[in-house]
């Protein structure tokens, strides 16, 4: 499989797996995966759930060694988090300090890379509202505010960030489907004004071909590389005109194909896929 | 196996993380453990020899002094007294402390009456009333026991009320949304839910309880280990002195052991077993 | 207006009970006249006398202040940085755990000859058996705490690489926080008992000195009023340590009534 599609190839490329393969012990989950992301992309990964795709974001971002092949973030060899990345997780109510308030929250990790006070703050509050968050919440706690506008705080903290590379890890797993299609809304604003290449790992269809350029399938135990498809739906995406035409229905048609396949020839590891 | 103190490490840990090493068999770990308790047997004979010989004899010392005493019978008399006033006070605290906090704790009036009054019980420092004790008792068993009860009684009544509470707020919600019947819900509801609360105030209970016994043998003269400690250390023999410290440290292990072996036994299923504070 | 009469109720059901208990102790001790329980009147007479007059105040309180300032400060900042040694240096713990249960197992009481024989019979004897004793529960609360933070929070700070003292600062110690004062306060329960008993021996001054020479002179009005002034200083500490521990764990009060509803 080629990595590159027809167009841009001129773009460089931000994030780029080279026959990644990780295993627990004895227990091979990626096989060899293969695929990049170039700068200013949005790429989703989806796969059904157990099929290694958390373990692959977490190769990405530096949090764990693969045991086999090589991962390029912005250039560099992935051996330990690196700068330019930052991590949306999956569970907003685990992933936010609930003794730091919302600013803090935000402000922790500038602190932490030399930012000063006043400016961690003005960046902080910057993405906060950047995210819908009114000024008030700055000061409450995170466990004060609903499941949305916590996920609201993580994507803000990693915009504060100032990344070039945002990943995502099942992002709108856990909250409601309205709250969901807002905030995959915002995340596709920001992508597009901040220039972000975005990899978001989910296990739902219709959301990895509403949100991304590519949708990168996996597949299998050890898990592979079903196909990547291209999701030449334009910049300009709106949750029911988009979702209504017929190009959206034939790509969603062939991801789900390819992880149906994938479900009942692979290791039987369950339907989690559907939308 | 939930009840393990230890969290097992998570295989995927930072890659950075040094404090990962492979992982060591059972009996590797055995023998490091073992090597640490002999360094720290090592540092103690270091010790010894810094010290006047009379202060701080050194290990092998109080170990052959331990074998001489071990084959007298005012040894196990007295460890046979400090473990018998232990367990004797336990089991009263147990038994008293543990119905009369569910039956306070299960009524609101009885729990807003008492609160105040055992809030400021069970700051009281148990070994104030020791002197009354003897004044009382004198320097005897009863003293020990005591002074033990008026202690370790405390932590277990005051979580047994706690259990109580939250097993009533529960049922009131409870009993209004599905109808259960009561005899059910003391049954299968409020009893497993209680017992982990109830076993933290066991637990303090248990430290507290041994403390207690203890200091009342050393500070009344009861008989006892405590007493042997004191009795050991106003004839100046450093060398028993020690060996009874030794004796106290292995009976507060029985003693934890005996805790978390009963522990086990009772919260098998409980989850947040382990991550309950220690005493 | 139901809410003020709420309030009132409460106090009223929250408060006979004490009050009816003491009015009992003044009348039945009035009229029992036995040796050892003498009059409430005259025990507070004497309370009076011994723990309310400045210059007998300074004489009886201050070297067990002292002992517990200092004894179970250092109980704490021990506790607290040996506990998050262990917990976060996962072999090191494992290869000293058998030395730490044999050594958390003595009750700290019957090492006070052992520590006169190291440490002669002045107030640094008394303080560092105090900080000895008191220091266990609080480590072991503290490895416990470390080890269960969240690790979802440990992968936040690696991945924006927050470095290790923030990390240990931000994350770790905040997030062990409730475990940690659940040790501090059974540490603080256990320093006014190792106090007392250690104040029997070769000391001039001192609640424990007080108490157990009143009983040996046979004063026993005096020995009464020391047991109440015990009481009283073992309230107030807990009372402090429960306004240090609303202020530094505010969130996680709110964050505990919010998830439990009433309780
Ligand atoms: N730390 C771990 N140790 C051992 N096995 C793991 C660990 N993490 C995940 N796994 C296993 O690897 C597989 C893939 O997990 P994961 O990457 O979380 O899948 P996904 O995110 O796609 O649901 C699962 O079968 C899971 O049980
Ligand atoms: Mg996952």
């Amino acid at each position: 499989m080629t990595p590159t599609s027809s167009d841009s190839t001129s773009t460089p490329v931000a994030l780029e797996a080279r026959g990644l393969g990780h295993s627990y012990g004895p227990r091979e989950v990626l096989g060899r995966i293969d695929f990049a992301v170039r700068r200013g992309e949005f790429v989703c990964i989806v796969g059904p759930s157990g099929v290694g795709k958390t373990t692959l974001l977490r190769c990405l971002a530096g949090l764990q060694r693969s045991t086999k092949g090589e991962l390029l973030v912005l250039g560099e060899r992935v051996t330990a988090p690196q700068p330019g990345v930052a991590v949306v997780f999956q569970d907003y109510s685990r992933s936010l300090m609930p003794w730091s308030s919302v600013l803090h929250n935000v402000t922790l990790p500038l602190r932490a890379n030399g930012v000063s006070r006043s400016e961690a703050d003005r960046r902080a509050r910057e993405a906060l509202t950047q995210v819908g968050l009114a000024a008030a919440v700055v000061h409450q706690y995170p466990w004060q505010l609903s499941g949305g506008m916590q996920q609201r705080v993580a994507i803000a903290r990693a915009l504060a960030y100032n990344p070039t590379v945002l990943l995502m890890d099942e992002p709108f797993a856990s909250v409601d489907a309205q709250t969901r299609a807002d905030l995959e809304d915002l995340v596709l604003r920001l992508q597009h004004s901040l220039h972000l290449t975005v990899l978001l790992v989910t296990h739902d269809i219709d959301e990895a071909v509403y949100l991304s350029d590519r949708v990168v399938a996996l597949s299998g135990s050890p898990a592979t590389v079903a196909d990547i498809v291209d999701v030449p739906l334009g910049a300009e995406r709106d949750q029911i005109e988009t979702k209504g035409t017929h190009e959206f229905a034939a790509i969603r048609a062939e991801v789900h194909g390819l992880v149906r396949h994938a479900a009942t020839s692979g290791s039987g590891s369950g339907s989690g896929a559907e939308a | 196996m939930t009840i393990q103190t230890e969290p097992s490490a998570r295989a995927d840990e930072a890659p950075d993380a040094a404090s990962t090493p492979r992982r060591l068999g059972r009996l590797s770990w055995l023998l490091i453990q073992t090597g640490t308790v002999l360094l720290a047997g090592g540092v103690w004979w270091f010790a010894s020899t810094l010290f006047p010989p009379s202060t701080l004899p050194p290990p092998a010392e109080v170990i052959a002094r331990l074998g001489e005493l071990a084959i007298t019978g005012g040894f196990w008399v007295a460890i046979a007294i400090t473990l018998g006033t232990f367990a004797l006070g336990l089991a009263i605290c147990i038994v008293v402390g543990i119905p009369l906090g569910l039956a306070i704790g299960a009524n609101p009036i009885g729990a807003g009456s008492t609160r105040l009054l055992f809030d400021f019980l069970r700051t009281i420092p148990p070994i104030a009333i020791l002197p009354l004790l003897l004044l009382v008792f004198g320097a005897k068993f009863e003293m020990v026991l005591v002074l033990a009860v008026s202690g370790a009684i405390w932590p277990i009544l005051i979580q047994s009320i706690y259990a109580a509470r939250q097993g009533e707020a529960l049922l009131a919600e409870m009993s209004r949304s599905y109808r259960i019947p009561r005899a059910w819900y003391i049954r299968h509801i409020f009893v497993p839910g209680a017992i982990p609360f109830v076993m933290t105030g066991v637990r303090l209970g248990t430290t507290i309880c041994l403390l207690l016994t203890v200091s009342g043998e050393l500070l009344g003269g009861a008989p006892g280990v405590g007493f042997e400690i004191a009795n050991a250390q106003a004839f100046y023999d450093n060398t028993r002195m020690y060996a009874y410290v030794l004796v106290a440290a292995v009976l507060g292990l029985i003693v934890n052991g005996g805790f978390w072996a009963a522990q086990r036994r009772l919260l098998r299923w409980h989850p947040s077993v382990r991550r309950e504070q220690h005493s | 207006m139901s809410a003020v009469r709420r309030t009132g109720l409460i106090i009223a059901l929250e408060i006979w009970l004490p009050v009816l208990l003491v009015a009992i102790w003044w009348f039945a001790s009035e009229s029992v006249n036995s040796v050892y329980f003498p009059s409430l009147r005259k025990i507070m007479t004497a309370f009076v006398e011994n723990w309310l007059d400045p210059m007998s105040l300074l004489d009886n309180l201050g070297p067990s202040l002292q002992v517990i300032l200092v004894g179970y400060g250092t109980a704490l900042l021990v506790g607290i940085v040996a506990g998050t040694l262990l917990g976060l240096v996962t072999p090191l713990e494992r290869a000293v755990r058998p030395i730490v249960e044999a050594a958390r197992a003595v009750p700290g009481v019957a090492l006070l000859p052992l520590f006169i024989v190291l440490f002669g019979i002045d107030q640094e004897m008394r303080i560092l058996l105090v900080a000895y004793g008191a220091a266990w529960p609080v480590l072991l609360n503290t490895l416990d705490g470390v080890r269960a933070v969240e690790p979802v929070l440990l992968d936040v700070g690696r991945v924006f690489r927050v470095g290790r003292v923030r990390r240990l600062f931000r994350v770790i110690l905040p997030s062990a926080g409730p475990q940690i004062f659940a040790g501090a306060r059974i540490s603080l329960a256990i320093t006014l008992i190792i106090m007392v008993v250690a104040e029997t021996v070769g000391a001039s001054g001192g609640v424990g000195y007080f108490l157990m020479t009143a009983k040996s002179e046979f004063r026993i009005s005096d020995m009464w009023s020391a047991i109440v002034a015990l009481g009283l200083l073992g309230y107030l500490l807990n009372i402090l340590f429960r306004i240090a521990e609303r202020y530094v764990l505010r969130w996680h009060r709110l964050q505990q009534s919010r998830l439990g509803g009433a309780s």
